[in-house]
């Protein structure tokens, strides 16, 4: 009974086929296709025409393992095996189609998640040499204009010192305007790219909001006038005057939404205000807001004005780079905040958001204003003439820096623009203070001041150094700090900053 | 005049063998990828000269990434091998001298072509540092998907083999 069930099963999906030398058919029992006797197997698929070389081969067993076999009738994926019998080949033909479909479907899948992997991880890297590319191209380009933005400040300040016509006045407030806007601009894009290559740190110093609030007021009142709008603002006397934050990335998000407000009002209001939502222990959370009656921005647009080089009126002379609004969402996230808004399309626009800071005990922030006015007296008071060594390869920045420091009479300035003079200069000048260019070529001024630093005589190695640097990455500002300078001031840098900074170092 | 050459076209998986082989023999092209499982062998006359035809039967073995897995009676009676890479895809030719070295252990001195795959996908300059960068040198940049080099890099290969024979 057993045997009747085996021939029942058993070799069901098996053909045998003995083969003359010439791949000529001699016997085939047609399990899985029909071959005639006296018929060449060779011309039944295109695997069987390599047969021939195999018959001469000293070798006595062949195998082969899931051979596909498409005929006329049906097709198989098989494995087959080759035995010398004497004169005769025999051929055993084994039909695996079902086990080998079900791995096909295991392979296909293990190798499409292989290639997709890789291709995702190429994809991402390709993306982050791209993203790589185009901050070093931001970093470059910000960096090269920040020495002729530098002189161009320096020469506004100067001439304001000068006598000049109200004419000559007028045309002087404007070119200080458009040099500012240029400025916010510069700053914008360069957020931008130390945003997305994570390089942005924000800053908790302590500084004075209250009069952060007048300046922008004084600033936007006047931006306001001039376009025939009405400048509104409003400060809770309850708002702790000091607070310890950002303070220029505060003035980049609020110049942004001011900008945009009246940019995009052609008449009516412009408001800013300061409110506090509550304040507890020595933290206040604090609302800004910027409203305006301007176009209003559609619903389905609002998203969409956050994204970079959004413009909600692509025809509108608008000034800007289209990155307002992007560094203010980007920037206040950064800060553990949200913008949010409310508007209607003709009416206005409502911009705010809430931010927490911390605040000191009044005598602290007494203690610090204080500071700042001593300072300030030391620049007027003028004792002496303090000599500086100036170290600036660009001669318009030497030109500008010069003229700002003559112009107060307190200073006697050598300079040097290479870094062995540097070192002579140092040994023999008796210096108060070194004004030391960053980014001097050869040996920089990170270099310099190390080597500086490394001088046996306390007299020399303890001259201030105050780094002037294009570069504004934290990391860089970070690297002259701990080469040993005692201060950095970033280009484009203004006058007072400058002078305030040299004095508040010199020794 | 009539011979009949055996050519096993290998490579790493997914690097468009079996795409090659159908723009050469039905000139078709689909962009499903279908893992090929063992072996796939199809035929194609060709004429090399006037009067002189050659039947290329050629053998699409599965991919592997490692290609000493390759069974030895695959390249049994072998007259030509392809070994194909994907440009796009730096695993599948990152240790190509390596890889063909291996080929050649197991069928001495039979010719091969070596074919860069899916040129149509990366830029001629990038394809150029590609291949710089990796000290590749491919006899065929090839596209199964655009055809480009397809016909010529079979061709070339027959004629290399019947003037052989």
């Amino acid at each position: 009974m057993l045997k009747l069930y085996q021939e029942e099963f058993a070799n069901k999906n098996m053909q045998f086929i003995l083969l003359d030398s010439e791949g000529v058919v001699i016997e085939s029992d047609q399990k899985l296709f029909d071959i005639p006797v006296d018929s060449s197997i060779l011309k039944l698929h295109p695997f069987f025409e390599s047969l021939p070389a195999l018959f001469d081969s000293a070798e006595e067993v062949f195998d082969f393992f899931c051979i596909h076999l498409a005929l006329k009738e049906n097709t198989f994926t098989t494995d087959i095996k080759l035995l010398k019998k004497r004169d005769e080949f025999l051929l055993i033909i084994t039909d695996l189609t079902e086990h080998y479909d079900s791995y096909q479907s295991v392979t296909q899948s293990r190798n499409e998640s292989v290639i997709k992997t890789e291709l995702t991880v190429l994809k991402n890297l390709e993306l982050q040499e791209r993203e790589r590319f185009k901050n070093r191209f931001i970093q470059n380009f910000s960096h090269e204009l920040r020495n002729p933005l530098t002189s161009i400040m320096a020469i506004i300040d100067i001439l304001g010192d000068t006598k000049m016509t109200t004419e000559q006045t007028k045309m002087l407030d404007f070119l200080k305007e458009s040099n500012s806007n240029l400025r916010l601009m510069l700053e914008d894009t360069l957020s931008i790219g130390m945003i997305d290559a994570g390089k942005l740190e924000i800053q908790h110093k302590l500084f004075n909001l209250r009069k952060f609030f007048e300046l922008m007021q004084f600033t936007y009142s006047a931006k306001t006038k001039k376009k025939g709008l009405k400048f509104v603002s409003f400060w809770d006397d309850r708002i702790p005057e000091f607070i310890e934050g950002d303070r220029l990335r505060l003035f980049q998000i609020v110049a942004n939404l001011l900008d945009n407000a009246i940019k995009y009002s052609e008449n009516g209001t412009v408001s800013f205000k300061i409110g506090l939502n509550q304040k507890r222990a020595n933290t206040a959370n604090l609302r800004f807001e910027v409203i305006d009656t301007g176009i209003g921005i559609p619903e389905e647009s609002q998203e969409a004005i956050f994204e970079s080089f959004h413009r909600e009126q692509p025809t509108q002379k608008g000034k800007g780079t289209g990155l307002g609004l992007t560094i203010v969402k980007r920037l206040l996230k950064l800060m553990n905040s949200k913008i949010q808004l409310n508007s209607e399309q003709n009416k206005g626009s409502v911009f705010y958001f809430d931010m927490s800071f911390k605040y000191p005990l009044p005598s602290e922030s007494k203690w610090s204003e204080h500071g700042n006015k001593k300072r300030a007296n030391i620049g007027r008071k003028a004792r002496k003439k303090y000599k500086v060594l100036l170290v600036e390869d660009d001669e318009y920045v030497q030109l500008t820096l010069f003229k700002i420091l003559l112009n107060t009479d307190s200073f006697q300035i050598d300079l040097a623009y290479d870094g062995a003079l540097v070192l002579q200069e140092v040994v023999n000048g008796d210096y108060d203070i070194i004004l030391m260019d960053v980014d001097l070529p050869n040996l920089t001024g990170i270099q310099i001041t190390q080597l500086i630093r490394d001088f046996p005589f306390k007299n020399i190695k303890n001259i201030p150094i105050i780094g002037i640097t294009a570069n504004a990455y934290q990391e860089n500002l970070d690297k002259c700090m701990a080469a040993g300078m005692n201060d950095v001031v970033i280009k484009p840098y203004e006058k007072e900053k400058l002078l305030n900074t040299i004095l508040k170092n010199l020794r | 005049m009539h011979s009949s050459k055996k050519i096993v076209v290998l490579g790493h998986f997914g690097v468009g063998k079996t795409s090659l082989i159908r723009r050469f023999v039905t000139d078709t092209f689909s962009d499903n990828y279908k893992v090929t499982i063992g072996v796939h062998i199809t035929k194609k006359l060709v004429e090399i000269a006037v009067d002189r035809e050659v039947s290329l039967i050629l053998w699409d073995l599965e991919g592997t990434d490692e290609i000493e897995s390759i069974r030895d009676s695959y390249l049994l009676g072998t007259h030509g091998l392809v070994f194909v890479f994907d440009v796009s895809r730096p695993s599948t030719f990152e240790h190509l001298g390596n890889d063909l070295k291996i080929v050649r252990n197991k069928v001495p001195e039979t010719p091969l072509m070596v074919v860069g795959n899916k040129s149509d996908l990366v830029d001629k300059a990038e394809l150029k540092t590609v291949l710089d960068e990796n000290e590749l040198s491919a006899d065929f940049l090839t596209s199964a998907k655009t055809g480009e080099f397809v016909n010529e890099l079979f061709l070339k290969l027959a004629t290399l083999l019947v003037g052989d024979a």
